[in-house]
């Protein structure tokens, strides 16, 4: 315990060196700053914003429209006097982000049940979504008082009736079943509510993957680049406890440094989806999620913390053979992309279809990835497959033990100074 | 004199490549034993057979009495091999290094401390060990590299070319500090290309070629049977 303690620690002072700490700080400090300036940018897309108004109408209807705008948080500059082209100038070179147009005569269209037009201009200072907001709102506006004005055309003409049951005899009222468990609500919503959740699932694993697996490559590579690598094999220390001791030093770094990232990445993110998210709650979504169970319990968490866990150990005991037939520390460079294509194949097949329901073959292909497991894991845990669960669970138990056997096997033999693989190159001979 | 290590038969191959063709020789206690041959002519492989970095196709090698293939954790706590091309951690002091590297044998702290100062001792760096490996000269870590592979006074040093790429002094450095340790108990078993060194630094020899062994006894007595003045003479003639 003693000699694997001692190189334990070696391993870990090895990869925890000034420039790892540094890269840390350098990233939590920027993806915050970005966070911060996100976060202001959407405070103030969402909070009072400038239009200019060329009201040609002056009517009580245009007034109405006007003010239904600075009611929806808009600073309405008023152009009138104005001829368009003027206007369009003017508001060009102002802060304006929108120039409404309103035409003469447009209060006695509405009144005469004419279809208006109002003209709306948009000044593209930045191709930025939140940039794009300003016509949205105005549209939401404009929808309003479509809505309100014939309402009351129709109240007017029809007081006996009422103008919603008028414009839309069919209703829906949309359920959602899951398993046992039914609750009001669409079923987009729900889809959406819980890609948010599992949002973080396939980050957080692919993070931890790509640190843990390049520092066990780096780790082995840099030992033989070092000529140190046959030093270490002659002294008495069993060769499990050399490759534990790597494994281990990379797992604890890696998982740290990944924790470190996300909590960056939780600051960046925060930034721009906390209104969002705040939106949601507001709209039920919580509650619905609830109805239907659709939320994680203790059980849930450790189950997927499992999941998690074994494909670290997954990534860690391939990256431990990778790194042997590595040469150098530039070849395990090269070596990290095949494990890094293993964790994105599932992770962009899971954003765009349901790997439940692609063809066998395809599925059977995904399911051999020992990364896919855990990204299926949470919607499994909703639908209660448990089955589907212990089986991904156990597959890459059985993954794991083979590759630490091999990983041990390649230790314990010549394999460790003469398994090579050279891109480009022949297999050279051994000296 | 008691045999440390006999080494009978011993073939090795990699693939259709044919390293070791059969080789007997013997290290007695308290010798430095050398593998003088060309380059590829064996030794590197021979010597990391008996360090237990590879395995052997063929033969028998018993280390102070034991099977050396059935019980490799054993030979590893009795030896210490000094690789022709090794190399210590970079990021690592010097005495760090050390400290690193004993505390695989140390049973006690004492016993650490003693190995580290021995180690200390040996290197003649003295404040240079407080610094990282990395700014050190070839020379300085090849001393560093021999301190550690003599600080536990294993029962059996084994050096590959352990003054390869030195200047003549700090080779010369070299060669005392392994002659000294043998007079402490340590056995050596070494391989060199260079004739001369291994003539003033070896009780016995062996000429190696091609994966045999071609000849071997004191340099004395390889001289006089071949009627030459040096064992490069020697080795000529061996070879015809």
């Amino acid at each position: 315990m003693k000699r694997f303690t001692n190189l334990l620690k070696k391993e870990i002072k090895e990869l925890v060196r000034p420039q790892l700490i540094i890269s840390l700080a350098f990233t939590v400090l920027l993806f915050n700053f970005i966070g911060q300036v996100s976060k202001k940018e959407v405070q103030k897309a969402l909070g009072v914003q400038t239009i200019s108004a060329l009201d040609q109408d002056g009517s009580a209807a245009s007034q109405a429209l006007l003010k239904g705008l600075e009611s929806a948080q808009f600073k309405v500059l008023d152009q009138s006097g104005k001829t368009k082209e003027q206007a369009i100038e003017t508001a060009k070179t102002g802060e304006s982000k929108l120039l409404l147009v309103i035409p003469p005569g447009f209060g006695d269209s509405l009144r005469n049940l004419q279809p208006e037009t109002i003209e709306t201009y948009s000044f593209m200072r930045t191709f930025s979504l939140i940039g794009a907001r300003g016509q949205v709102v105005v549209r939401g506006v404009i929808s309003a008082l479509n809505e309100a004005l014939s309402n009351s055309f129709l109240k007017e003409k029809l007081p006996d009736l009422d103008p919603q049951s008028l414009k839309n005899p069919i209703k829906s009222k949309d359920f959602v079943v899951v398993r046992d468990r039914m609750a009001e609500g669409s079923a987009s919503m729900v889809a959406g509510l819980i890609s948010q959740q599992s949002l973080l699932i396939p980050v957080v694993l692919m993070m931890i993957v790509m640190y843990s697996s390049q520092m066990v490559i780096s780790a082995v590579a840099m030992e033989k680049q070092n000529k140190t690598l046959e030093t270490l094999l002659t002294v008495p220390i069993k060769r499990t406890s050399i490759i534990t001791a790597k494994m281990l030093a990379a797992g604890l770094v890696g998982l740290i440094s990944a924790g470190v990232y996300m909590f960056a990445f939780k600051g960046f993110v925060g930034g721009i989806g906390e209104e969002a998210a705040r939106a949601g709650a507001e709209a039920g979504g919580a509650a619905l999620m609830r109805q239907l169970g659709l939320t994680f319990d203790t059980t849930g968490y450790l189950i997927l913390g499992l999941s998690l866990f074994l494909a670290i150990l997954v990534a860690l005991a391939l990256a431990m053979i990778l790194g042997v037939l590595a040469e150098d520390f530039r070849s395990a460079q090269n070596m990290i992309m095949p494990m890094m294509f293993m964790v994105m194949i599932p992770y962009f097949i899971s954003l765009f279809a349901d790997i439940n329901a692609v063809s066998l073959p395809v599925k059977i292909f995904i399911l051999a990835i020992p990364f896919s497991h855990p990204f299926l894991v949470s919607q499994n845990i909703y639908l209660g497959n448990y089955g589907m669960i212990a089986g991904g669970l156990a597959y890459m138990l059985v993954v794991f033990v083979v590759l630490v056997v091999f990983a041990a096997r390649v230790f314990s033999t010549d394999k460790i100074l003469t398994m090579k693989l050279r891109f480009g190159k022949k297999k050279a001979a051994v000296a | 004199m008691d045999n440390v290590l006999t080494v009978r038969g011993l073939k090795k191959s990699y693939g259709t490549q044919t390293a070791l063709e059969g080789i007997d020789f013997d290290v007695r206690a308290g010798e430095v034993f050398a593998l003088i041959g060309p380059n590829g002519a064996g030794k590197t492989t021979t010597l990391r057979i008996v360090a237990t970095l590879l395995t052997s196709s063929a033969g028998d090698i018993t280390f102070l009495g034991r099977d050396h293939r059935k019980e490799p954790d054993f030979v590893r706590e009795k030896i210490s091999y000094l690789p022709e091309e090794a190399g210590a951690y970079k990021d690592m002091k010097g005495l760090d290094y050390l400290h690193f590297m004993a505390n695989f044998y140390a049973r006690t702290p004492e016993e650490e401390k003693d190995f580290v100062d021995r180690a200390v001792a040996i290197t003649e760096l003295g404040d240079r060990l407080k610094t990282k490996v990395g700014t050190y000269s070839k020379g300085m870590t090849r001393k560093l590299l021999l301190a550690r592979a003599l600080m536990t006074k294993p029962v059996l040093a084994i050096l590959d070319e352990p003054t390869s790429g030195l200047d003549v002094l700090n080779a010369l450095e070299v060669r005392e500090i392994v002659r000294r340790y043998v007079r402490e108990g340590t056995s050596v078993l070494l391989s060199s290309h260079n004739m001369l060194e291994i003539e003033f630094l070896s009780d016995r020899v062996a000429l190696i070629d091609k994966g045999r062994i071609l000849d071997s006894g004191t340099p004395e007595a390889l001289k006089e049977k071949h009627q030459a003045k040096n064992l490069e003479e020697v080795f000529r003639s061996s070879l015809r």
